[in-house]
Order: structure tokens, then sequence, then C-alpha cells
């Protein structure tokens, strides 16, 4: 009771801080969303403001299903280590609320001006080279059934319903546990997880198709989903390194964080640099080899111009090449760039800057001239990226900040808590 | 530069912390002593051979004698003793070499993965799991080596420049299958005999107390002189992580290679770029499936029950429920965009799997890899070692029909409807792949005669006694 008496100042302040940081990260999230929505008013190219707006929401939407996926996991493998860090992830995992809530005017444009944003909603979208419209066009007709407003709508609402019932269970069991200490939460997510899991697969696959593939309709790929979920999963886990240096410079981390658990989750990040790369390789290299144009035009577009002379894209894939793989995978090998903070906070810096790059490489090249060729990557598109991200990235930190203060710093009563404290090679 | 360390001063919330009891299942069961794990393991091999390890090795070399004579056969005659006919010309050779690389992937998969993963209850099975993986390389090899007709031109699958020009297609996926498999193969025995080592020394040693001189000089010429020092341990312990960490990258390219034998082509069926993931996956899955076909009734015979417990058959369980998901969530996901593509011969291809000709084998395959692991969700089956080997040998019926159809669908039904065709597997390919399991249960039977089932010193090593903290709480 008087140790509590002692830390109660203490405490306060930190609390204080939060919420202090919780306003600022508010404020930077009005400000990126306020000058993305003044672009998207009285910009010239509404068009691009919008589809860097789906840059944002996607790469963030991205990082918290890959943060509902570490909870997941934790929880269908009895993980030890990993339970100091596991709140951070409930805490974070709060922003599909709001995520959702900025979805929403990209929901409400659908309907509004279908064809906009994803061509297929209209039928009366024009198709490049002067081939007819998209109703006339039998590849859309095809897949009529799948791609229409209704079930992009209704998927749509399904994806952030399963997000946000899954990761306020998640928390709300977890939490429970700190007050009674009874196993049974413990059993109830992984019960959660069990059914999560597959249902998070699916919903991110599909998301994935719906809000990214589906911009160039007439293109597949089995491995979509896959390479979404690598880099959900990356980014996820190069968020929660920053989240970790963070609690650690403040002070809320030392005497519970040591430098194995820097390691275990740097050793993740290199897996999945490596898992992303397989995966990312293996979609190229086996639609290159096959020389298909119903999928070799996906590519092409991000390569050359109708002219044959090789666009900004070309180079932003290389940046991505060596950027998303040879330099994170080079650096992430030595042991201390996994465990020393001034080593290991650029990298997962450098991780998030390109997973960002890889979604603008997906959708943008989708924003199309007269001739079909893709615009370029070096336009006033990416101020409008950068207020996006910024925007609904400091929504996303100020849920975080909110949610933060409401509960223990770690799951006080985890029955693998022990474990992750004394965590150890 | 900040280095994280742990704080002199503990933070009040660890005063807080006082976590619910749900202690972690043991790695070996009643509390075994150290001696009796060596006595255990080592008395498999110096007791007399039991009369059904003879009757079993009888009826394997038996059932081996069907691939020999199915391969002198075909060596005698020509390769068209086998059921391919035009458009099917590849047919059982490639399905039963994929199902066989397949399996022999859990082993290493066990050893090297698990391994980085810190998995403890891997150092059961794992020794098992690298012989199996070992002897069914050996099992997939025959067959590309056998299907190029002139036997003794099969070393022209090597680079070797010759008289006659001979060069290999480096363009083929085969021939990178050539170097995948053999690299595989390669570091998969250096792996299970670095393994191997301190127990032959154990061995060594114990034949030479018992006055059995010739079986310790064996174990000892093979035991490279180990003598458990500091300095071999420290060795051993660095050459253990570097060959997993080489190991790895392995496990994942062999069958990420063998599924670009069909991907790069343009065969309806055949490419779709989930292909090297999925086929990952489903090795996984296979190679678990044949891990708990030979685990449980070594287990059952032996009385391994204290070190093969009912955690680690729950641990395998769960992973092929894990990878048996995941193929499922590929075969979903090639269902979709066959259709979602919209190119009517992908299409085509998917439907005819499904309801065409061969649609016994396309249903045999989802409900023994997609419906059979889903059983592992319950307990009470998982508690059932009998039901848990039987959907075992499902698993494993069903990735042999996996390999079938993604091969012979395809095939037999191509873009031209004038030459469709119906494959019948000869007597010939079907005596010669039947044959494979006995060359097979062969090899693991003298395996288990004369070899360390399970790695004494590893499993040592994750008993409370080993633990540096005597098994309480704080690690």
């Amino acid at each position: 009771m008087s140790a509590q008496a002692a830390n109660a100042p203490a405490a306060l302040a930190t609390e204080s801080a939060t919420a202090s940081t919780a306003t600022k990260a508010l404020l930077v999230g009005a400000a990126g969303l306020g000058l993305t929505a003044v672009g998207a008013l009285l910009g010239p190219d509404k068009h691009g403001v919008v589809m860097s707006y789906l840059v944002g929401i996607t790469y963030w939407t991205a990082i918290a299903i890959g943060m509902l996926l570490l909870i997941l996991i934790h929880h269908i493998v009895d993980a030890s280590w990993s339970a100091v860090i596991r709140r951070q992830w409930e805490h974070a995992t709060q922003a599909f609320t709001w995520l959702f809530v900025l979805f929403l005017p990209l929901l409400i444009l659908a309907w509004v001006k279908p064809g906009f944003i994803w061509p297929w909603m209209n039928e009366a979208t024009p198709l490049h080279g002067g081939h007819g419209t998209v109703g006339t066009d039998v590849l859309y007709q095809k897949k009529s059934g799948f791609l229409n407003l209704g079930m992009f709508t209704g998927m749509t609402l399904g994806f952030f319903a399963i997000w946000i019932g899954l990761s306020h269970l998640l928390k709300k069991a977890s939490v429970a546990q700190d007050s009674d200490g009874d196993t049974k939460w413990t059993f109830t997510n992984r019960k959660l997880a069990a059914i999560g899991l597959p249902l998070t697969a699916l919903s991110l696959t599909f998301a994935a198709i719906y809000w990214v593939k589906s911009l160039e309709y007439h293109w597949f790929s089995t491995m979509y989903g896959v390479w979404f979920f690598a880099n959900c999963v990356r980014g996820a886990l190069s968020i929660s390194v920053l989240i970790m240096l963070w609690l650690w410079t403040r002070g809320d981390y030392k005497g519970i964080l040591n430098t194995n658990h820097l390691h275990s989750i740097g050793q993740l990040v290199f897996a999945f640099t490596v898992f992303w790369a397989y995966v990312t390789f293996s979609q190229y290299f086996l639609i290159w080899n096959a020389n298909v144009p119903e999928e070799t035009f996906w590519y092409n577009l991000r390569e050359v111009n109708h002219d044959g002379h090789t666009n900004q894209w070309w180079y932003v894939g290389l940046v991505i090449l060596f950027g998303h793989f040879f330099v994170p995978f080079l650096y992430l090998l030595s042991y201390r760039h996994k465990v020393i903070h001034s080593k290991v906070k650029p990298i997962v810096l450098w991780i998030l800057a390109i997973i960002l790059v890889d979604v603008c490489y997906n959708i943008l090249p989708a924003l199309k001239d007269g001739h079909g060729d893709s615009l370029p990557f070096f336009s006033l598109n990416l101020l409008w990226v950068a207020t996006s991200v910024a925007g609904i990235g400091g929504v996303c930190a100020w849920a975080y900040l909110r949610s933060f203060p409401t509960t223990k710093l770690i799951p006080i009563r985890d029955p693998r808590i022990v474990e992750s404290l004394t965590h150890h090679e | 530069m900040a280095h994280v360390e742990h704080a002199a001063s503990a933070p009040a919330i660890l005063q807080e912390v006082k976590p619910a009891v749900l202690p972690r299942a043991v790695l070996v069961g009643h509390g075994r002593s150290f001696s009796w794990i060596t006595d255990k393991i080592c008395g498999i091999i110096e007791g007399k051979t039991p009369a059904w390890w003879w009757w079993c090795f009888i009826v394997a070399c038996f059932v081996a004698s069907f691939t020999v004579a199915g391969l002198v056969y075909l060596v005698a005659t020509g390769v068209g003793v086998w059921g391919h006919a035009n458009p099917v010309n590849w047919a059982w050779d490639i399905v039963n070499f994929v199902f066989w690389i397949g399996i022999g992937h859990a082993g290493t998969l066990i050893s090297a993965i698990l391994c980085l993963l810190r998995q403890k209850w891997r150092t059961s099975i794992n020794r098992a799991a690298e012989a199996m993986t070992i002897f069914a390389v050996v099992c997939a090899a025959i067959f590309p080596v056998f299907h190029v007709g002139r036997i003794w031109y099969a070393w022209y699958l090597f680079p070797i420049p010759n008289s006659n020009i001979i060069w290999q297609n480096f363009r083929s996926p085969l021939e990178w299958d050539v170097f995948a498999v053999s690299t595989y193969g390669t570091v998969s025995v250096l792996f299970w005999y670095v393994g191997l080592l301190p127990d032959l020394a154990v061995l060594r040693d114990r034949f030479y107390a018992a006055g059995n001189k010739f079986r310790s000089f064996l174990y000892g010429l093979f035991a490279l002189g180990w003598r458990g020092s500091n300095r071999h341990w420290s060795n051993y312990e660095m050459a253990y992580i570097i060959l997993a960490g080489i190991s790895t990258p392995l496990v994942l390219s062999v069958h990420t290679i063998v599924s670009f034998d069909f991907a790069v082509s343009l065969l309806p069926g055949w490419h779709t770029t989930i292909f090297p993931p999925y086929f990952v996956a489903g090795a996984i899955f296979s190679g678990f499936g044949m891990v708990l076909t030979l685990m449980l009734p070594l287990r059952a015979v032996y009385g391994l029950e204290d070190l093969i417990t009912q955690y680690h058959i729950d641990c395998m369980c769960k992973i092929t429920l894990a990878t048996g998901t995941i193929v499922g969530y590929a075969y979903s996901m090639e269902f979709f965009i066959a259709w979602y593509g919209a190119n009517p011969y992908e299409g085509f291809a998917f439907i005819n799997r499904a309801f065409g000709h061969y649609a016994w084998a396309y249903w045999i395959m989802i409900t023994c890899n997609v419906i059979t692991p889903q059983f592992f969700w319950f307990k009470s089956v998982r508690n059932n070692t009998a039901l848990v080997w039987v959907l075992s040998i499902f698993v494993n019926v069903g990735m042999w029909f996996e390999r079938f159809v993604i091969i012979v669908t395809s095939l037999a039904r191509d873009f031209l409807p004038s030459s469709w065709g119906y494959y019948s597997p000869s007597i010939v390919e079907i005596f010669t792949f039947f044959g494979t399991f006995g060359v097979f249960s062969v090899l693991f039977l003298l395996f288990i005669r004369f070899l360390p089932v399970m790695p004494m010193a590893e499993l040592k090593a994750v008993t409370p006694q080993a633990d540096v903290h005597g098994g309480h709480d704080h690690h």
C-alpha cells in the first residue's frame, strides 16, 4: 500500500505524459487528415488524393492486422517471451474502430461516385485504348458476381467487424485476467485465436483483393493474400520494436525488457524479411517466366510506358528489391543490430518506410494518363500519401495512447509472464 | 548507445506480478533419470533382436523386391512399360517423386526450424524424423533417375562437359531439382550424422564395457573419437546451429523448386503463383503425417511413452492441423482465382478436377487433407493414439492424391480436346511404387535396430534435473 502511494506521483506524471503525447498524435492526425481533405476538395487531381488516401488506410490497416495476428499467434502457440509485449499489441489493435471510421469516406465515395476509385464499380467506366466500357468487358462480366458494390460493401463491413470484434474480445479477456488471475481467460483467448486465425487470414486476403488487387481487376495472382500477410506481420513487428524502445526510453519497460526480447523480435523481423522476399520473388518470377500478357501487364505498367520507355515505377521496383530485402537482410544478420537500440531503430524505420513504398507500388500505378501509362511516382501524390499516412497514423497512435493508460503495462497475471520477464536464450 | 539489460531496481509493477498457475507439460514423463533414458534407448540396440522385427524385415524386403523387379523390368524393356501415353507423359513417376520428397521435409524441419524456434519438444522425435527424411529422399530419387529411360545416362543430369557437347538445360526447374535435392540430401545426412556423434560414442563405451569389442570398434569408428569434452561439446553445438541455419532455407527451397516443376509451365492448374508456399506447407503436412505414422507404433512397441508423451503427440497433431489448414487455404485460393481470373482454360481445369473423370481422386484429396486434420481440433481425438495413427494414414494417402490430382488431371485434359485421355497406371508402375514402401521400411527397420532412435543427450537436456534453475519458475 505504502509502495503504491510512493509510486502514485510518478504514475500520475507518466499518465499525464501519455495523455499529452496522445493529444499531440491526435493533432498530427487531424492536421494530416485536414490537409488531405483540402487536397481532395480543392486540389487539381482529386483522384490522386483519394488513391493516396487508400495507400494510407491500407498501410495502417495492414499494420493493425499484423498486430492482431501476433496476438492470435501468441495465444495459439502458448508463447512465453512475447507476453510482456502482448499488452501493447492489444492496445494498438484498438485502432481498428477508428480505421473503420476512416475507411467510411472511401465507402461513401464508392456509393456516391462509383468507379472513381475502383473502376469496376461503374459499368460505364471506359476501358483504356477504346475497348468499350467495364460493363461490356467480358472479363468483368465473368467476375461481376464478386466485383460489385454490394459485395464490396458487405465484405468490407465484415472484415472490420471481424477485426474489431476479435481485438476487443482478446483485450477484454486479457485485462480480465489482470484482476482475477483466472486461467480460464487464457483458454478463452486460446479458443478465440483458434477461430480468429482462419477468419483473419481469409479477411486479410479478401481485403487485399478488394481494396488493392481489384484496382486492376483484369489481373490475378493466387499469392496476393500471402504477400499482404507478409507485409502485415513485418510492419507490425517493426512498430512493436519502436513501441518497445519508446517504453524503454520513458522508463516503463526498465526492469521488464531485456536484450533477449529485442533479439527474439529482431529474429522475427529477419524471418519475415526473408518470407516477404520469398513470396514476392515467387510471384514475380512465375509471372515473368510464363510471360502471359494477361498477367505480365500488371508488372509492365510498373516498368515501361506505351512507347517502350522505362518509367519511374521500374526504379521504385528496384528500390523495393534492394530496400525491402537486401538491406534489412544483410543488416539484421548481425546480433548487435538486433539488440542495440541505436542500431535496431533505423532499420525498423527503414522497413516501415519501404513497406509504404511497396503499398504505393501496388496502388498508385492504377492512376493512369490518357495513354494508359501509370502516372509517375514522383508527383504531387507523394504529398497526399504523406498527409494521409500522417493523418491516419496520428489517429492510430492516438487510439493506442488512449487505450494505453487504461490497463496494466504488462499482463501481470498471465501464466507465462514470469517466463517472459526472465526470457533468455 | 543503449543496450537493454535488467535494471538494478525493479519497477513497481513487478511487485504486482502474480501469474496464474498453468504448468507447462513435462517433456520426459515420470521424472525419468539420465541413466534410465540411456538404458532405455541403448536397450533397443543392445537387446536381442525381437521376433516382430524379423517378421517386419522379411515382409519389408519382400515388398522392396517389387521395386527392384519393376526397375529391372523397366531398364531391360524400356520406359514404355510405364502407363504413360499422350497427353499424360508424366504421371506416377513424378507423383511418387514429389510424394516422397514431401515426406522428407519433416525431418529437417523438426531438426532445423524447430531448433531455431527453440521448440524443445522436438528432441524426442527429431532423430527418427531425420532418418525418415534420408530414406524418403532415397525413395524419391528412384523415380526421376529411372524416368530418364536409359539409366546409364543419368549422369547427364550433372553439368559435366563431355565429348558429345550435351549441355544441361539450366532454365529447366527439373535441372534445379537435381541440385536442390542432392544438396538437401547431403546436408540432411550431415545433420543427422553430426547429431548422432555423442550417442554413437555412448554405444561404443557401453559395448566396450559389455565386452563386445567388435561392435565397440564399429560404433567407435563412426563416433570419430568423441570424448564428450567441453571442447567437443562446444564445437558440436556450434556445428549443429550452423547446420540448422543452412538447412532451414534448404528445406524451403527444395519443395519450392519442386513446385516450380509445374508452376513455370503454362498448363492450366499448374501455372499459379501460390505454388511455392503451398507446396512447402503440403510437404510439412505430409512429413508430419508420416512422423506420426512411424513414431506411434514405435512408441507402443518399445514402451517409449515417457519419452514421446501425450504433449509430443499434441504438438505434432497441431502442426498437422495448421499445415493442413494452410493447404486448404491454398486449394480454396486456387479455385477462387481460377474463377476470378476468368480464363476459361484455368476455370475448366478446376471444374474438371472437382467434377470430371478424376473427381474421385479430387474428393479423396479434399477429404484426407482438409477435413481429416480438422479432427485434431479436439483433445479427445488427440488423446486417442490409435485414432491419431489412423488419421495420419489418411494424411499420407491424401498427400499422394494431391500430387496425382495436380499432375494427372491437368495433363489428361489439356488445351486440345482431341488429344484428351485418361491415364491409368500400368502394373509395373503400381509394383514399383508399392515396393518403395518396402525400401523405406527396410531402411527404417535397420535404423531402429542399429542406431539410437532418439538423441539421448538432447533428451536429458530437457529434463527437470538438467534445468540450471532446478525446475522452479525462475528461468
